[in-house]
């Protein structure tokens, strides 16, 4: 798939997913045929009950790997820039951290998850959160304007994943910060997962070998980068399709042990 | 879009500075209008509050 393809592709399925029409397997670990709610996935990944009611209704997908330190380590008054915010499940958690002499920003590329993620501000009356359509590899922000970027699960749907990092560090104040959670691999994957388009929407095969992830980073000028945290991330929904459940055993244990779901922070200097 | 973030606004494309052209407004914030960037010449709308920067080609 090229670059537009992929963008076409993750619009449209993010875009289905807004509007119900399919359910957020995606991130969310193994929702599609189980028991399971965007609440339960939720606090899964580590937010809390009280989380999980402070938001308007409709703004927890239960997609993402779950941002929860980042959103713990925000202070009052910050600025934040939420990329890929969906229907702004984050964001609100960021708004009620920041207060009201903060504002958070969340950027998406994808107009129905803004039209919902602008319908619960609507419901939840936030003063302090701005949403925007934009691309996250081309930020409408100006040059050192925002505290602290946050993003959950999201980068590993990009394209351009340099882009990405080079655009949050201009955007970023010196001092500024970014925490996202993100999806990389520990290896490459098998070619089969390759070419499954849910597995690249899926947040998997879009992914980026760790050490590589890591690099883009470095090579956007952050310093301080630390690992925050670092689990296996399940991809039943992955390992159930009829082309991939086909694969010798070692090659489907190897993939199972080969996706990670990582809260990383990096530091733009001063 | 409130107007008080427009200084954090830029081009998606160039990084330049958006000059604000507001249809209608409420007490709160800018629910239609249009953001323009003169070195790109191009005119980002702003719909039902929210502005759309997505980067495009030139407008013709």
């Amino acid at each position: 798939m090229d670059e537009h393809e992929i963008r076409r592709r993750v619009t449209e399925k993010y875009g289905e997913i807004a509007s119900g029409k399919t359910c957020g397997c995606s991130c969310a670990p193994g929702c599609c045929g189980q028991e399971t709610t965007a609440a339960s996935v939720s606090l899964g990944v580590g937010y809390s009950e009280e989380d999980l009611s402070a938001v308007p209704n409709g703004a927890n997908l239960g997609l993402g790997c779950g941002n929860p330190v980042a959103i713990a380590s925000l202070k009052e008054g910050e600025t934040v820039l939420d990329l890929g915010s969906g229907a702004g499940f984050d964001c609100f958690l960021a708004a009620r951290r920041v207060g009201k002499a903060g504002r958070v920003i969340g950027v998406e590329m994808t107009p129905e998850m803004l039209e919902k993620a602008r319908k619960n501000a609507e419901r939840g009356s936030y003063a302090n959160i701005e949403f925007r359509l934009g691309e996250i590899e081309h930020l409408p922000v100006a040059d050192s304007s925002v505290d602290v970027i946050i993003s959950n699960c999201v980068i590993n749907l990009s394209p351009d994943k340099p882009a990405v990092f080079s655009e949050a560090y201009r955007v970023l104040r010196p001092g500024g910060r970014i925490m996202v959670s993100d999806i990389v691999i520990t290896r490459d994957l098998p070619d089969p997962v390759k070419r499954l388009a849910d597995a690249y929407t899926g947040c998997i095969s879009g992914a980026s070998i760790k050490d590589a992830y890591l690099d883009c980073i470095v090579s956007a000028g952050f310093l301080d980068i630390a690992i925050l945290d670092e689990k296996t991330f399940p991809i039943d929904f992955i390992t159930s399709d009829p082309e991939i459940s086909g694969l010798s055993p070692d090659l489907l244990e190897g993939l199972k042990e080969s996706v990670k779901s990582i809260r990383v922070r990096a530091i733009k200097p001063r | 879009m409130k107007r008080s973030l427009l200084p954090i606004l830029c081009c998606p494309t160039c990084k330049g500075d958006l000059v604000l052209s507001v249809v209608e407004e409420d007490e709160s914030e800018i629910l239609e209008g249009s953001l323009y960037c003169s070195a790109c010449g191009v005119s980002y709308p702003i719909t039902e509050g929210i502005p759309d920067l997505l980067p495009r080609k030139k407008n013709i």
